[in-house]
């Protein structure tokens, strides 16, 4: 078994007839997707379009009953059908991710320091000193002061703890950032903080990410180039900024149509 | 025109049930104990009280299906007759604990707060008393019966049952449906028929029919140690309890109650599984229709 | 800290409430404590000597005072029968039942546990319904049933494999260590396996539904592999769930615990208690159902710190709900 080692700069990823099927019910069918050189890549659909699935196939996180097909590039390591410590060694080193819901994702029984230090643990070796010393360097990136690493997630408000989620993908300086609808648990607010600074850091890093989301108004944030999703399958891709001014896909058009619809109402109902 | 929905829900859920390879070994058991129950009420192949004094410890025989005890009196007839008073105890005891279970659910997610503290704390408290400990202190007045049996585990399920649903009440009485039925003036009686139960019934069945499997291994256990079922009273526990002090000579005849408990009590663990999945109206399309 | 308080003060109004239930079961018994205890054909005068004797003809609240306040200070009576004194009684039993309970314990932890992860980490179906196979006829096995057949397997003199003892306990207790032990494998095995095939179902549940998790998708994230992370995460965020769960168990393992003394002839609380019932012992079962009764309630309490304990959760759910 071959483990990756992964020495340029970038990962590109490369998604040919990616199929993923749950207790023999197709979820996604012959997705083909590109992520080049730090590029930030958005996958945007409706709940249900089969778009975290999607997320999980690259990270090998499907689950038990869901069987892959197709192939996934990450760097020169094909993911689909991949050994389990194969796609082990990849996560958490060269591919870090940030979930929906840190309050259901971080381990509630760990202080964040610990969390934080998690993945430079388990792939690097490094004493514990200078691991602590980059854990409090990695939650000043993110905003966070050093008492936080003495908390429970508990004890954080959401917006904090997915700066604790972010931390945890990016202490290891991954190749690529996997992000699954991240602020959708958030306020708009917040939304918007985390957004900005996952993009600043993501580009600083100089590293890659697809980011999954299901508005339009963060994707249009956070990505360059995107992808649209519709039950399982891609029905439109190109530049954000483009495909935003003018849908081709009818069924795209609807979706773009009904949420400015919704940021004109949200607008007007705040300019009142 | 409710109850014609309701059988028609209950056939669905029967018809989801039997579709399944276990369910169909729960529902073919639970109905022959039934079965068995009903007709040892007029016939059993022997007499429970024709003792054979010069046939005990018989082999099994064309008279004597499972052979005869120590007494000489006929196994299998007093299996068949042992079913009936288990039936009985692990019916009554389902109804007490079901009843008591829901009071107490009811008292623990009520709006009146002293109420809802007093009850949780008590059922916090209780829980840790387990049902032998109950029967005990029931048995000190009223000797060995089976009524010891029944208000034991009426009372120690109960308590269980009123902690396992309580999660599922809570959430649907803090839900805006029941918050808005009550800004219309529902009583709060009527929230917790309409409202509150529907959403725990599921867990409230699932509980019931592994309650009922414990009430049957709490028989055996309770009349061996000689504060259920009276001597005398026809029970698996009985049959399990006499054939212990020969286990010695004749360890055969120990073999068939046990037996008998563990396939009735298996069943009933395994329909309570299968049921849990079958009235899930996430999974099970049909129910969502009727 | 003010949640210790409060559970503690529960427990001890528990313990009170509980006492006044074992009271008064004692006393709507048809006729009184005393002719029940002299036999059904004593004569009066007896009857009325043992009354006067053990107080039973001052009013009931005295009675009762008179019992807790004895019991607050160690003091649990005396025996009518054999004239010693209550505690050092139970002393002796609990002896050989407490061992009982833990080893019974061990057994069912060591089944359970190990054969929950197991099961639940096994992907291939056949493999899954094995193991679900022997944790639902595990359970529904009576306690007297098994051990009935451990000794037609195992039991000394009477069993196919004739390598331990089946009844009995030594005359020395624990100073003769190695048959004292011998003697309480069988019923721990007993007591242990079919409390092992309900533990082994409540893990599978428990680490089943966090292995569905996104506490398990994170943790992945960061490199674990899934079965790494089952075992380190996975079983951690499983504990304060399967910490009750063994606690109700330990309580419960009684019911199990006083069949089995009874069928292997171990002098322990169990049996005692049935003998002294058997005997109408009154004031003996009195006690005795009030210390058991106690160690349950403790045990209640000392679960419920300990799941606080391992779930900082709980603790910050008041200032957490906040946002």
């Amino acid at each position: 078994m071959r483990m990756p080692k992964w020495k340029g700069k970038f990962m590109i990823v490369e998604a040919k007839r990616l199929g993923i099927s749950i207790a023999g019910k197709s979820i996604v069918s012959s997705v083909d997707l590109h992520i080049g050189d730090g590029e930030r890549v958005g996958l945007i659909g409706s709940s249900g379009s089969g778009k975290s699935m999607i997320s999980k196939a690259m990270l090998g996180l499907l689950p038990t009953n869901a069987t892959a097909e197709g192939s996934v590039m990450l760097g020169d390591t094909q993911v689909i059908g991949a050994d389990e410590t194969v796609l082990a060694s990849l996560r958490g080193r060269y591919v870090g991710a940030v979930f929906q819901n840190p309050a259901s994702s971080l381990n509630p029984v760990l202080i964040v320091g610990k969390q934080v230090e998690l993945p430079l643990k388990l792939h690097y070796d490094l004493d514990k000193a200078d691991r602590q010393k980059r854990v409090i360097a990695m939650l000043e990136k993110v905003g966070l002061d050093e008492a936080t690493a003495n908390k429970y997630p508990s004890e954080l408000s959401g917006g904090q703890q997915q700066r604790v989620g972010i931390a945890t993908a990016l202490i290891t300086s991954p190749r690529l950032i996997i992000a699954d609808e991240p602020t959708t648990a958030l306020d708009s607010i917040t939304q918007r903080q985390i957004v900005d600074l996952l993009v600043t850091l993501v580009d600083k890093a100089g590293a890659s990410m697809l980011f999954i989301t299901h508005d339009f108004s963060v994707l249009a944030r956070a990505t360059t180039r995107c992808y649209v999703l519709d039950d399982g399958q891609v029905i439109e891709s190109g530049d954000t900024a483009d495909l935003l001014d003018n849908p081709q896909n009818a069924q795209t058009k609807k979706l773009v149509g009904a949420a400015r619809e919704l940021t004109l109402q949200r607008k007007q109902d705040c300019d009142d | 025109m409710t109850k014609s929905k309701s059988s028609s829900k209950f056939s669905i859920v029967l018809r989801l049930i039997w579709r399944r390879g276990e369910g169909k070994f729960a529902l073919i058991v639970l109905a022959s104990w039934v079965v068995v129950s009903l007709v040892s009420l007029v016939w059993t192949p022997q007499s429970l009280w024709a003792t054979d004094g010069y046939h005990v410890w018989a082999k099994p025989s064309v008279a004597h299906w499972l052979g005869t005890d120590g007494t000489g009196a006929d196994v299998f007839s007093w299996l068949m007759a042992g079913a009936r008073t288990n039936l009985f105890i692990a019916i009554l005891a389902v109804v007490f604990a079901g009843a008591l279970g829901i009071l107490l659910m009811s008292a623990m997610v009520s709006r009146n707060s002293a109420l809802s503290n007093v009850s949780v704390v008590a059922v916090d408290a209780l829980i840790s008393i387990p049902t032998v400990l109950i029967a005990l202190i029931l048995a000190v007045p009223m000797g060995a019966s089976v009524a010891v049996v029944i208000i034991a585990c009426g009372i120690g399920y109960g308590l269980n049952l009123a902690r396992i649903a309580r999660p599922q009440a809570l959430l649907a009485a803090n839900s805006d449906y029941v918050g808005s039925a009550l800004s219309y003036g529902a009583s709060g009686f009527s929230v917790m028929l309409h409202h509150i139960l529907p959403n725990a019934m599921p867990t409230i069945m699932v509980q019931l029919s592994l309650s009922a499997g414990t009430a049957v291994l709490a028989e055996s256990g309770l009349t061996y140690l000689g504060f259920g079922v009276p001597s005398g009273v026809p029970s698996w526990g009985h049959s399990l309890a006499t054939s212990v002090k020969f286990i010695n000579v004749y360890p055969l005849t120990v073999l068939w109650p046990g037996l008998i408990v563990t396939i009735v009590v298996v069943a009933l663990n395994v329909f309570g599984d299968v049921l849990r999945d079958a009235i899930d109206p996430v999974t099970n399309p049909e129910l969502r229709r009727s | 800290m003010r949640f210790v308080i409060r559970r503690f003060l529960l427990f001890v109004v528990a313990l009170l409430a509980i006492s006044v239930v074992i009271f008064a079961a004692l006393r709507i018994l048809p006729g009184d404590v005393a002719s029940v205890m002299a036999g059904l054909n004593a004569p009066p005068e007896r009857v009325a000597q043992l009354r006067s004797q053990m107080g039973l003809d001052r009013p009931l609240v005295v009675q009762y005072f008179s019992w807790l306040g004895g019991l607050l200070q160690g003091n649990f009576g005396t025996s009518l029968l054999t004239g010693r004194s209550i505690s050092s009684t139970v002393a002796m039993r609990a002896s050989v039942t407490f061992p009982l309970i833990v080893l019974g314990l061990i057994v069912a932890l060591a089944i359970g546990l190990t054969l929950g992860v197991v099961s639940t980490l096994a992907t291939r179906p056949a493999v899954r319904s094995a193991f679900h196979f022997i944790a639902i006829v595990g359970g529904a096995i009576p306690a007297l049933w098994g051990g009935l057949l451990l000794i037609l397997l195992f039991g000394r003199g009477t069993g196919l494999l004739d390598v331990l003892p089946s009844q009995g306990f030594p005359e020395a207790g624990w100073g003769n260590f190695g048959s004292a032990l011998a003697s309480l494998v069988l019923p721990a095995l007993t007591v242990g396996i079919i409390d092992g095939a309900s533990l082994m179902r409540y893990t599978r549940s428990a680490l089943g539904d966090v292995m569905n998790s996104g506490y398990m998708d994170q943790a992945m994230a960061c490199g674990y592999t899934r079965r790494q992370a089952a075992l380190k995460v996975g079983l951690r965020l499983a504990t304060p769930q399967l910490v009750s769960v063994v606690g109700l168990m330990s309580a419960g393992m009684i019911t199990g615990v006083m069949v089995i003394e009874n069928l292997f002839a171990l002098p322990g609380i169990g049996a005692g208690l049935v003998t002294d019932l058997g005997n109408r012992d009154l004031i003996a079962v009195q006690s005795e159902l009030f210390m058991l009764a106690a160690f349950f309630l403790f045990v209640g309490f000392l679960v419920d710190l300990l799941h606080r304990f391992l779930d900082p959760r709980l603790k910050h759910a008041v200032q957490g709900g906040v946002q």
